[in-house]
């Protein structure tokens, strides 16, 4: 409200992940592959096997090009990252927890500077120094992941800050825990994956087959540890269970994709574990995606969860703060929205106006045919639809912000939207998905079938007629519904979807609703 | 004094900062210190690098060697200018974010540019150390586009740092493209702030060069040698040329700031005398120990050090007067986290110690 929006087709949320994972892939890798270089590396002394001591030193290299040159700039690019598409959020952060940062700093100069030493060191230190520096480095790297995780969280669950604003309150907050133990093992899981490949390009000896036994031991461990910490993880989860019912839509889909995943890892690296002498280059390729989707998945459910907040329950991911709302709800949103263009204002075009009101309070998490695209629905709604649903959009399944625009920047914003409606069908041409879509942009918007404000069992038995009227009426039995208009045919491929749902009773194996989970 | 333009200034957070400002000023100066130091080391070798590869330049002697043993250190010093570059990058969000993310916003892409391309350079550099002369013809072209990259990264990092100076300039680039695919080209102080500080990098390597030289003289006399004379020409020649892009910067100054340098102001006044005077004592020194092998270096290299504390301080005084321009702006509230700042300082003077030992234990001769 306070920052320009930065305007970005595919969206802000997409760049962030595509920035976060890729350094979340890496960093933890980070954390996880020095305690493997320790252990690793005592392993072998204490052995006296020169062959895994070779291993060993060969890994601290790749190591340094990996987790300092990837890791270290790829995390100073989602702080880029962030602070261009959330600057409100990150300055709240930044004031809230500049000393967590700072604390988090001088881990940071220690990893890298250990992580030098370490590999430079190889021939220069003596045994013992040059473990002692190996566990400096997984000491700050852990130290470091530590104090990230207490202001990662703080974000999703920031608990008793909200009230008094104290900083370890937020620090310490209900998913703390929870998430460190979980990274602490993921980032083991990673440690052993990275092993396990580069122990497939050694020479068939009975080191590699020990190698590759070791290492997808480290995999299998670690994984199992990170599910059950998934589990505790989820207990402290704002509203898991409605977000699981299909309050929030992406959830359930994309925690499918995390127990898959994690499934995947457990399973895969029985492989390894016991056919040590089997194991060859191409089984890392599974692995490695299975680790890649752990990670996406699992940063995305977080993001996901958040919504529609940066802060949760503090601050919208518009940038309005909560505390806020009740004056912006009374003045009007242009009089709060800085970045408006002074063009735009002086034309008096409410269209222009329109524009303006979408870019800073719709586009930090929409697009209109990427992630999140408007376009679909827009085109299917018509102008009068479209007014009515914007002061209901915090009723949407999905998470948004209240809609604070007062009549005036309601009917801008609405006429704006309708300029962007596409002028080709997106009615699919398959009957069964063209009702199902008629559902998804009307009713489907708020309602599931049988998860979250489910519908199946109010219309059980109803005749079309009686759909009918009550389609025509919705917007008497609560405020929250606003009128049911469309053309007459897709207004007959919603009655269509709407009696063969009346006829289906629950678990009548009809699987046709969205984000329906039992 | 409230220009029109006064409104697409951020407000100050509404959480308060957690420390006095002139406590996070102090941060911020001395953290970027030691980065310009480390960026300086970075940018400065790199070019040295180049040069020392030039066409036609002798490709088996002592410059080829130099050249070799700066590209063995090189990815030390980018690992050390971005370990001190995320300090000041912290304590600047904290004092003057709402200046700093909208710049940012306005040049987003050519911003988050910085990353993919620092990663790359990053890389180049490691090529260069782990695998030299395996490169074959490829070397000396991928050591010229590395420090290209460096520079253009600077390049970026001066326009950004420019821009949040000027919220005179904003509307007009973000209403006119909200992509944020551009940069702020207009910027007078662009090139010759650039200039100032990429000459200046060139002379703070040279002169870590020399030093780095002068230690080596006793096992490698020639090789000693030959740093130590290139890095004081560097240092020389640099200085010499900052004194023309000085001016131009001194010129390109906006009209509401220029004159407190010219006695405007104390402080602004001061700090410019102070620095032309620095200025001249590093020509004089630098010339002195780069035509005569037996001079010290500790006199250039004092003088060196302060000359770049007062450049620090020179462009903490240009922003803040460029910021003044607009009137003052409210101030942030202040709600000091004690324990938290004593645990930070405890924190960093641990790591200070561990790095010492650690730097100690790699400097003692090899087993
Ligand atoms: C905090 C982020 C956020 C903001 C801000 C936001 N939305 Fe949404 N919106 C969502 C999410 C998430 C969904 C659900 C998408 C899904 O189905 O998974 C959604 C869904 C919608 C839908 C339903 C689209 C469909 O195809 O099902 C409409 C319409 C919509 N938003 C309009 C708006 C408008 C207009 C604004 C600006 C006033 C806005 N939203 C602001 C996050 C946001
Ligand atoms: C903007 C969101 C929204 C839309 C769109 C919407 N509803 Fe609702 N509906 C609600 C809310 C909120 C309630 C209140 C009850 C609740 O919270 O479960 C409700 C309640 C109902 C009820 C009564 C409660 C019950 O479960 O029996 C029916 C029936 C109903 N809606 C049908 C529909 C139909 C049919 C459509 C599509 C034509 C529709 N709604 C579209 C939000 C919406």
């Amino acid at each position: 409200m306070n920052y320009p929006v930065w305007e970005l087709p595919m969206g802000g949320g997409v760049l962030i992940a595509i920035v976060s994972i890729l350094h979340v892939f890496v960093s933890h890798f980070a954390v996880g592959g020095g305690l493997w270089l320790v252990i690793t590396e005592r392993h072998a002394r204490r052995t006296g096997d020169d062959g895994l001591l070779a291993v060993v030193r060969m890994h601290s290299r790749v190591f340094l090009l990996v987790t300092l040159v990837f890791g270290a700039i790829s995390g100073v690019g989602i702080w880029f990252t962030i602070a261009l598409v959330s600057p409100s959020a990150v300055s709240a952060l930044i004031h809230a927890y500049l000393w967590g940062w700072a604390m988090e700093w001088t881990f940071f100069v220690v990893e890298i500077a250990a992580a030098m030493v370490y590999w430079y060191g190889w021939d220069r230190l003596d045994a013992r120094t040059h473990a002692i520096v190996g566990w400096i480095y997984f000491v700050a790297a852990w130290a470091s992941l530590a104090i990230i995780n207490g202001i990662v969280t703080f974000m999703l669950t920031p608990g008793g800050w909200l009230q008094g604003h104290d900083f370890w309150t937020g620090f310490f907050n209900p998913t703390y825990f929870p998430s460190l133990v979980a990274r602490t093992a993921f980032s083991l899981v990673q440690a052993g994956l990275f092993a396990l490949v580069t122990a497939a390009f050694l020479p068939r000896t009975p080191l590699r087959a020990w190698c590759v036994r070791y290492n997808a031991a480290w995999v299998l461990v670690a994984t199992l540890a990170g599910a059950a910490s998934g589990l505790w993880y989820r207990a402290a989860f704002p509203g898991w269970s409605e977000a699981m019912l299909g309050a929030l839509p992406i959830l359930p889909v994309v925690t499918r994709w995390l127990v898959l995943g994690t499934a995947a890892l457990a399973l895969l690296s029985l492989w390894p574990l016991l056919q040590p002498r089997r194991w060859r280059v191409v089984g890392a390729v599974p692995l490695v995606a299975a680790a890649l989707l752990v990670f996406a998945t699992a940063e995305w459910a977080r993001e996901a969860g958040r919504k529609p907040f940066t802060i949760h329950g503090y601050m919208y991911s518009t940038g309005l703060r909560v505390a806020d709302e009740p004056l912006v709800a009374a003045e009007g949103l242009l009089a709060h929205t800085s970045w408006v263009d002074p063009a735009a204002i002086t034309a008096g075009d409410p269209v222009r106006l329109g524009g303006e009101l979408y870019r800073n309070h719709c586009a930090p998490c929409h697009t209109m045919d990427g992630y999140n695209g408007l376009r679909r629905w827009l085109t299917l709604a018509d102008e009068a639809t479209i007014a009515g649903i914007l002061p209901r959009l915090a009723v949407l399944r999905g998470r948004m912000p209240a809609w604070h625009g007062n009549p005036a920047e309601t009917g801008a914003l609405a006429a704006w939207l309708a300029t962007r409606r596409s002028t080709e069908s997106p009615v699919p041409t398959g009957a069964t998905q063209a009702r199902r879509q008629a559902w998804d942009v009307s009713c489907g918007l708020c309602h599931t079938t049988d998860g979250y404000r489910p519908l199946r069992d109010s219309l059980a038995g109803q005749s079309r007629d009686d759909l009918a009227a009550l389609v025509d009426s919705i917007q008497d039995l609560t405020d929250e519904m606003p009128p049911y208009s469309a053309d007459e045919a897709q207004r007959e491929r919603l009655l269509d979807y709407l009696a063969e749902l009346a006829a289906t009773p629950a678990g009548g194996g009809a699987a046709i609703a969205k984000g329906a989970t039992p | 004094m409230i220009s029109p333009v006064l409104p697409f200034i951020p407000a100050p957070d509404a959480l308060p900062l957690p420390a006095p400002a002139p406590l996070l000023q102090a941060l911020l100066l001395l953290t970027f210190t030691l980065h310009l130091v480390a960026m300086n080391a970075l940018v400065g070798g790199a070019v040295l690098a180049v040069w020392l590869r030039r066409p036609g330049a002798d490709r088996q002697g002592e410059a080829a060697r130099t050249a070799t043993r700066i590209g063995k250190v090189l990815p030390v010093c980018v690992a050390a200018a971005v370990s001190f570059g995320v300090a000041p990058l912290l304590f600047l969000q904290a004092l003057y974010g709402r200046w700093f993310f909208t710049s940012s916003v306005l040049m987003a892409w050519p911003w988050f540019a910085v990353v993919p391309l620092l990663i790359m350079a990053y890389y180049g550099t490691y090529l260069e150390s782990f695998r030299g002369t395996r490169l074959g013809r490829l070397r000396t072209p991928l050591g010229a586009v590395t420090a290209a990259v460096f520079l253009l990264v600077a390049l970026i990092y001066v326009n950004n740092t420019t821009l949040m100076l000027r919220p005179e300039s904003w509307p007009q680039l973000h209403f006119g493209n909200p992509g944020g695919l551009q940069g702020h080209t207009g910027e007078p102080q662009l090139l010759p702030r650039w200039l100032h500080m990429m000459f200046g990098a060139v002379a703070v390597a040279g002169l870590l060069l020399a030093l780095w030289g002068q230690r080596r003289r006793a096992t490698d006399g020639p090789g000693g040698m030959h740093m130590r004379r290139l890095g004081l020409g560097a240092l020389w020649t640099g200085t010499l040329a900052n004194t023309l892009a000085g001016t131009w910067y001194l010129l390109a100054l906006a009209p509401g700031v220029r004159p407190a340098f010219l006695g405007g102001s104390g402080h602004a006044t001061g700090l410019l005398g102070l620095g032309v005077f620095l200025a001249a004592g590093l020509l004089i020194l630098g010339w002195r120990a780069w035509r005569r092998e037996t001079v010290a270096l500790a006199p250039v290299t004092v003088t060196a050090v302060l000359a770049l504390v007062v450049m620090v301080a020179m462009r903490d005084a240009v922003r803040g007067l460029y910021l003044a321009r607009h009137g003052q702006a409210p101030a942030a509230a202040v709600e000091t986290q004690g324990l938290n700042i004593a645990i930070f300082a405890a924190l960093l003077l641990g790591a200070v110690a561990t790095i010492w030992w650690m730097l100690r234990q790699f400097a003692r001769p090899a087993k």
